[in-house]
């Protein structure tokens, strides 16, 4: 069946396609989505949380460093985990980190939404997304708000196209991640220059004084970093990857140090310009569409082709979460997938598709999620998948240190230097944001938080009725054994 | 479903096995004590290596003897192989072992474990047919990277019950007949479950092609 319907086989990254697949993750959808909202929780000082952000972050990449050069597996931080703790411990993770995947395509696609609305509208094809009208369902005749007819379409359509084959490959990801960083540079150019114009919304630091909000001062920050924590996620996408990167035991350490390292720098750059331009307060009134609101004050007009200058920034948001939420969609379905795998999910979701070749059931499960989850609020779907995130690099940093105990004679051709303050740091972190940000979400977002807890439960309830299953499976499993053995017995290569 | 094999000794013999495995997809764990044998076998990001001797049974732990469905001993050394066979089956109850000896012994090994490699066929495709024990087999006498596997389609497999024509088996692959050799497939012909064929694959795409047929 030579020529018949054939797939081909996925293509060698290099060193700068794995660096851009972490950057791609990261710089995705974080900063266009979560800056606005970063600045009306800590005015000012969204800076200070990416910042800090970066710098909690970096601990753990030591840790997925580690883990990704001594255990040679693709499934990323689940993998990893795996590969130390015995069934609950590694279940809780897979769990976890499919949900904070699932959640992070919901909440793109809530950043997708408003901000291709504003390109529309920078092309006056549309009313100021504020200002956009319910659409009414023809069917069921009520108003739904064109974002989230938006938001589901934009999942809907990336899931068939994931569904039905698996083209989206990591090469394309190393153009479209230079296409966000360059769109990134220019806005953050222009806003620099705007300084010596003058103008109303030209660049001053007089928009840092003060730089904590009143009321709430420098402890602001710390709810506003456990929102913007999923800005930082993209090494674990590396590391599910890793089988296709060429020499990975030394190319994964280092695109998740330079990932990480040009990711903070350029978030450092944008929120920069974007409070010096607009101004917390604005920011946080435009919310999702902060950074492009931002654009549009400053960026020239009559531009040839695009016209308005902002119009390049906004579609850099709408490419941005667009690409995110791909790589989230991809990377969603491939956790499901490896728990399924492993058998810790039902047999099927670990099964390819036989004639797509793709993690089929895996993807459109993931798809439920995705899609019930775009009529959560923007924040809500920020604050559950940073929690989740949070709570998984808090078990990949217990693995690191119980596999060091463990297996002390592992080879790990990269160790985490110090160790092991770095994981226990990380931990320590990890827990404090974490514990911050249930304590907000009580405060202001309950239904955050019960989602959260019920997704919890409903792992735990599957959890124990797929062991109870087997339980009673293994007979007939036992019984079905014999027709496998005439192959592993017979002595055809003696 | 994955299996967990643990192979003491990460020389020619160890290293291509456990290569043979790894393409299958199975979780591989290598026990070796030198050094540059690791950083070879680090570099093709193949199996998680525990640096040491596979006769301590502490090592043994270390690479989860007792949680394994398979250890293969593939050093040179016959007497250190059958030792960490029997250290294992003292560790874990149930795993399966097998044992690279260095003389045709007509069975004598038997009672202490369940396979045995001997030198003339140490091949690392042979040692890789005995290790996994199910449902694949490589089809050794073949020169060059193809792998020419016979393979027992599994029950609930994605692939199972489905005519050749319907199954998009990725590039590199062609299935060529059952496993009585009397026919070459052709597109309508279906892959029934429990039945065997023989399939050519290129190493890359190995995985894909068990997913297909394992499941």
């Amino acid at each position: 069946m030579s020529s018949h319907d054939q797939r081909e086989p996925e293509a060698e990254l290099g060193l700068l396609d794995a660096t851009m697949i972490g950057m791609g993750a990261m710089i995705g959808a974080g900063i266009f989505v979560l800056t606005g909202l970063a600045a009306e929780i800590s005015g000012p000082a969204a800076l200070l949380v990416f910042l800090l952000n970066g710098v909690v972050t970096a601990f753990t990449g030591l840790s997925y460093a580690e883990l990704a050069s001594a255990v040679p597996k693709s499934g990323g931080g689940y993998a990893f985990v795996r590969e130390v703790f015995d069934d609950f411990g590694s279940f809780i993770m897979g769990w976890m980190l499919w949900f904070a995947y699932m959640i992070a395509g919901a909440l793109y696609a809530l950043g997708f939404a408003p901000n291709f609305l504003e390109l529309l509208h920078v092309y006056g094809v549309v009313a100021p997304p504020d200002q956009v009208g319910a659409v009414i369902l023809p069917v069921v005749g009520i108003g739904v708000p064109a974002k989230f007819i938006l938001a589901f379409v934009a999942v809907a359509g990336l899931v068939a196209l994931n569904a039905a084959s698996t083209a989206a490959s990591g090469s394309a990801e190393t153009v479209f991640t230079i296409i966000k960083v360059s769109i990134l540079v220019v806005f953050v150019a222009f806003g620099f220059f705007s300084a010596g114009g003058g103008g109303e919304t030209s660049f001053t630091f007089q928009n840092f004084d003060p730089l904590f909000p009143a009321g709430t001062g420098a402890f602001s920050i710390l709810p506003a970093m456990g929102l913007t924590f999923i800005a930082f996620e993209g090494y674990d996408l590396i590391t599910t990857v890793t089988e296709e990167v060429e020499n990975p035991r030394e190319n994964i350490p280092k695109a998740i140090f330079v990932s990480l390292a040009a990711t903070v720098v350029v978030y450092l750059l944008v929120v920069t310009v974007a409070i010096g331009t607009l101004g917390a307060e604005e920011l946080a009134a435009a919310g999702e569409a902060g950074i492009a609101a931002a654009a549009t004050s400053f960026m020239p007009t009559g531009v040839p082709i695009i016209q308005n200058g902002g119009a390049l920034i906004v579609f850099g948001a709408v490419f941005s979460t667009i690409t995110a939420l791909n790589a989230v969609v991809i990377a969603s379905s491939r956790v499901a997938f490896s728990m399924g795998r492993e058998g810790q999910l039902v047999q099927s979701i670990g099964q390819i598709h036989y004639r797509f070749g793709t993690p089929f059931v895996a993807v459109l499960l993931s798809a439920v999620v995705m899609l019930g989850s775009v009529f959560l609020p923007t924040q809500s779907a920020g604050n559950m998948s940073s929690l989740f995130f949070l709570l998984s690099f808090i078990i990949v940093n217990v693995a690191v240190i119980r596999l060091r105990q463990e297996r002390p004679n592992m080879n790990r051709p990269y160790e985490i230097p110090y160790y092991p303050i770095p994981p226990i740091l990380a931990i320590v972190l990890n827990a404090i944001l974490a514990v911050v940000l249930i304590g907000f979400l009580i405060q202001t977002d309950l239904l955050a938080l019960l989602l959260s807890v019920g997704w919890l439960g409903a792992g735990a309830v599957m959890y124990v009725a797929l062991n109870k299953y087997r339980a009673r499976g293994t007979t007939d499993e036992e019984g079905q054994t014999p027709t496998e053995q005439p192959v592993a017995d017979r002595p055809r290569e003696e | 479903m994955t299996q967990d094999i643990i192979i003491a000794g990460g020389g020619r013999v160890g290293f291509q096995t456990a290569e043979l495995l790894a393409a299958r997809d199975e979780n591989v764990t290598i026990i070796e004590a030198d050094e540059n044998r690791i950083a070879e076998i680090a570099d093709a990001w193949i199996a998680t290596v525990i640096q040491g001797d596979a006769s301590d049974p502490d090592i043994l732990e270390e690479a989860g003897v007792g949680g394994a469905d398979t250890i293969a001993a593939l050093t040179e050394l016959t007497g250190l192989n059958l030792a960490v066979c029997l250290l294992a089956t003292q560790l874990a109850d149930g795993i399966r072992t097998v044992a690279r000896v260095d003389r045709e012994t007509d069975g004598a090994y038997d009672r202490f474990v369940d396979a045995v490699v001997y030198p003339g066929e140490a091949g690392a495709r042979v040692a890789a047919n005995k290790t996994a024990g199910r449902g694949v087999q490589t089809l050794a006498a073949v020169t060059g990277n193809i792998e020419i596997l016979e393979i027992s389609v599994a029950e609930g497999a994605p692939a199972a019950g489905k005519t050749l024509a319907d199954v998009s088996f990725p590039a590199g692959t062609l299935v060529i007949s059952g496993a009585d050799g009397s026919r070459i497939l052709k597109p309508e012909t279906t892959l029934t479950p429990g039945s065997q064929y023989v399939v050519a694959v290129e190493p890359g795409v190995v995985d894909e092609v068990l997913q297909l047929m394992r499941g």
